[in-house]
């Protein structure tokens, strides 16, 4: 728990270390990619204003790619760039660059499409309510063990709702592409998660035209939160292609309001939740699900969003007898992609929300019903994988305890009788499971290598991201524990595709998870094998030829499988656990909800530097309140949000008071961090305006405009 | 047109397009690039530089605003003692994340000092809402700047 200095702290905050913006090149020129501002329609026309010298531009359409148009993705179904159809609002038209920044602003403004539009779908619930708008491939978990329904069972059905949720990352995606004519090698740079995945999209799109293409990430990547996971691919081949036709080197910057528009956001949701409980027991004996998600125009990603979503649907809860269905939705809106958390949020806030209408229903303290039903060791998830641990039940506990759950919960429905605002005190519950889904991470087959200089520095290198989750130093900090060397002399690499192994993709909490603990394992192995003590006395000693070079891959458990079809087996092999409680004042003139104080216990297992973790959890605790409280994607009337002026980020004026614990802590293994702080919160905030106000809400963001609309709708 | 101002405690002049963004000049003519774009409608506050000692938002000033006026920017501002103190304290408490918006943050923050200073969490967070931060949840940064406070009221007694 040592928390060891960020490395990157210091020029961080004196300006010197370089985002991508603040690379320059004299001959560098700047790209832009122009989109589609409708919804759903056929180009008829493209006009270019006449008063600019159009030999100045390079423009390239999807009939100038060399190789194919397509991103590639888990699902690759949407293109570069658009021939003629346009699908989403957002969706690319052409690249365009000139050598003056203004120049190309002032153009590209300038320029006018024809489109014969077509009806569009854009509303969330429109699209998702509709079965004709499913689309791609169902994911079925079928844990049904047909029992007799007993007649005193008591139904409980709700459908949840959650809106897009932008990133907000506070660096705009950018990227810079320099071609080599005389190599035909294109060299890439930009503010990034997975280098191999831009790798492979400028691959694919400059096809056998270029010799060798090479993927760096600037010194700095301003924020990513799964923003940056597939987007940059887009930007990327683009740039590269608009380098590779001009011969010059481009730089593409996206200005705040064209990244909202057009990037990837959460995907929004609507569950359906169906229970069946056991008034005796208090035991909720039969659960059904149907989970939807709203992917955008094309698949790309999602169809790994929805595995995650429909393994976490059931909530923390040990129900015997399930049936969750899982889908994704078409609309004409732009790709979702990913968001951390990846599925789970909105998976959580639909059962979590449940669980405090079957409570009411039965008119029990949400406490007391939560602890009949949380699961314990042995007992199964729907994906038949056994509970190792009873490490929920500890974080479920620990909060209430901490919080005072059960005195404030008392207290303040006697407070709420007596006043116009009201108080109220909410519970919810969440896991993670670390690295990717099922067999992912033997498909991904992560390789890391470590070297010894003779000036006694360690490298590592690793394909891993450093974008502020503090990723770098925990990586360093791994080794220079493991390998008993200075932290200052044990550094981690930039990531570049040509010196980097493919470690894998900054995503999925699985950068210390999985290629830490591979870092740990070669980090020993290269201990055992040098049998020293003080590396740089053994350095001195020895007579060796410099650098040593080590090398591993990740090994799979060959008790882990997990069958793709039936959605049985282990779905995760660890899972982090976390519980929290939050207390609210709700403003009842305003209609605003103030979050006074959050308590989060959580189980990450072994927590290598407690400051980089607990800022970890800090940030993700703020992304979830602003997604139960504030963030809301879409402006009635005026279509999607242009900038930070109308989508409303939690500012240092909104933040509650943060009660962070971590148990568990002397664990062997350093569980997955990076997403669970944003999954399970924002129903408590939900469950505790519940409890305030006795209004059952079932959709979020909680705004003063939502909660107007539901109160006015249940007074009628 | 001829623009003249001092920043970061040099007289500087420019011929340029009055109505550039202030940003842009700082960052392109002078190579300033610890002024970062986070937003590019004043809402964000990476972009926060002090026009005669007030904090502004460069991204929504033009070229022509700078003229006859003084400037500092976070890079002048991270080598005043007060600077100093502060960049030691947010390291301290590992506040840092993807660090795009601590220029602004230092920059607010060297402001808050240096004309209140008070070790008070409310002042503090009031005077930090102008700067917007999606990693850290804004805790760590309010520690560092308390911290800084009490440093400061320290030093001067």
């Amino acid at each position: 728990m040592n928390s060891v200095r960020k490395f990157d702290a210091r020029p961080k905050l004196n300006g010197s270390w370089k985002f991508i913006d603040d690379y320059s090149d004299k001959d560098m020129i700047y790209g832009y990619l122009y989109y589609a501002k409708v919804h759903h329609g056929v180009i008829k026309k493209i006009s270019f204003p006449l008063e600019f010298d159009l030999t100045e531009f390079t423009i390239v359409y999807a009939k100038d790619i060399p190789g194919k148009n397509i991103v590639p993705e888990p699902e690759p179904d949407q293109p570069f760039m658009t021939t003629r159809e346009i699908t989403h609002f957002g969706q690319i038209i052409m690249g365009i660059a000139h050598p003056n920044k203004e120049t190309l602003r002032n153009f590209v403004n300038q320029i006018k499409v024809d489109y014969d539009e077509l009806p569009a779908l854009t509303d969330i619930k429109e699209t998702l309510e509709n079965e004709k708008n499913a689309f791609g491939k169902e994911i079925i978990i079928d844990h049904r063990r047909n029992f007799n329904n007993s007649k005193s069972w008591i139904k409980t059905h709700s459908v949840y709702y959650t809106s897009h949720q932008e990133q907000a990352y506070l660096e705009p995606q950018g990227m810079i592409a320099i071609y080599d004519a005389e190599k035909k090698t294109m060299f890439v740079k930009g503010t990034m998660q997975c280098p191999f995945f831009v790798k492979d999209a400028v691959v694919q799109i400059l096809g056998n035209s270029v010799r060798e293409v090479i993927v760096e990430t600037s010194e700095g990547i301003g924020g990513a939160f799964g923003g940056k996971e597939d987007f940059p691919n887009i930007i990327a081949g683009i740039t590269a292609l608009l380098s590779y036709k001009s011969g010059k080197p481009v730089k593409t910057i996206l200005d705040r309001s064209d990244d909202i528009q057009i990037t990837t956001k959460r995907h929004p949701s609507r569950v359906e939740i169906e229970t069946l409980t056991d008034p005796k027991t208090q035991k909720i004996r039969s659960l059904k699900i149907d989970y939807r998600l709203d992917a955008g125009a094309f698949q790309t990603l999602s169809p790994v969003v929805l595995a995650r979503g429909v393994l976490h649907a059931s909530g923390s809860y040990a129900i015997e007898d399930s049936y969750i269905q899982g889908r994704l939705f078409r609309s004409n809106t732009p790709t979702n992609g990913a968001f951390r958390g990846f599925g789970a949020p909105q998976a959580f806030f639909a059962i979590d929300s449940h669980i405090e209408k079957i409570a009411a229903e039965l008119n029990l303290n949400p406490y007391d019903f939560r602890k009949k039903n949380i699961f314990r060791i042995g007992d199964e998830l729907p994906s038949s994988q056994k509970i190792p641990e009873n490490h929920l039940l500890d974080c479920f506990e620990k909060t209430i305890q901490k919080s005072d759950y059960q005195t404030k919960y008392r207290e303040f429905i006697e407070y709420n009788k007596n006043n116009k605002d009201k108080k109220g005190i909410g519970i919810s519950l969440g896991y993670h499971g670390g690295g990717y889904t099922g067999n992912g991470e033997k498909i991904l087959n992560s390789e890391i290598k470590i070297t010894i200089e003779e000036n006694a520095e360690v490298k590592i290198f690793v394909a891993n991201t450093e974008m502020g989750q503090g990723a770098h130093t925990t990586l360093a900090q791994i080794v220079s524990e493991t390998l008993d060397h200075p932290l200052e002399r044990t550094i981690v690499q930039l990531p570049n595709t040509s010196k980097t192994p493919n470690s894998g993709p900054t995503v999925a909490s699985r950068t210390i998870y999985i290629v830490g603990h591979l870092l740990r394992k070669l980090s020993l192995k290269i201990k055992k094998e040098l049998n020293f003590e003080n590396l740089e006395k053994y350095i001195k000693k020895k007579s060796i030829k410099f650098p040593l070079e080590y090398r591993m891959n990740f090994v799979p458990d060959p008790s882990v499988f997990f069958n793709e079809d039936t959605f049985q087996g282990i779905g995760y092999k660890d899972y982090s656990w976390a519980a929290c409680v939050s207390e609210i004042y709700f403003h009842a003139d305003s209609y605003q909800i103030e979050v006074k104080k959050i308590w989060t216990v959580l189980d990450i297992g072994k927590v290598i530097n407690l400051q980089i973790a607990e800022g970890q959890v800090q940030g993700g605790l703020i992304q979830a309140v602003g997604y139960a409280t504030s963030e809301f994607f879409y402006k009635k009337g005026f279509g999607r949000l242009e900038g930070f002026t109308d989508y409303v980020l939690p500012t240092s004026l909104d933040i509650p008071e943060m009660d962070i614990e971590f148990i568990h802590t002397n664990s062997e293994i350093a569980k997955g961090l990076g997403e669970i702080p944003m999954d399970y919160p924002a129903p408590s905030i939900r469950n505790a305006f519940y409890q305030a106000t006795g209004i059952f809400i079932n959709e979020i963001p909680l705004t003063p405009e939502i909660i107007f609309k539901h109160i006015r709708e249940q007074k009628k | 047109m001829k623009i003249s101002f001092k920043l970061n405690n040099k007289n500087v002049s420019i011929n340029t397009d009055p109505m550039r963004r202030l940003i842009d000049v700082i960052r392109e003519d002078f190579s300033l690039t610890g002024t970062k774009e986070g937003c590019g409608e004043g809402e964000c506050g990476a972009c926060t530089i002090l026009m005669n000692e007030k904090p502004v938002t460069s991204c929504i000033l033009n070229a022509v605003h700078a003229d006859g006026n003084e400037i500092l920017t976070v890079e002048a501002i991270a080598e005043t003692p007060e600077g100093k103190l502060l960049i030691d304290c947010f390291d301290e408490t590992n506040a840092v994340q993807c660090g795009f918006c601590f220029p602004g943050f230092l920059v607010s923050s060297y402001s808050y000092l240096k004309n209140d200073g008070e070790a008070n969490l409310d002042k503090i967070k009031e005077n930090l809402s102008g700067n917007i931060c999606r990693c850290t949840g804004y805790q760590k940064i309010f520690e560092s700047v308390f911290m800084a406070c009490n440093k400061c009221d320290s030093n001067t007694e």
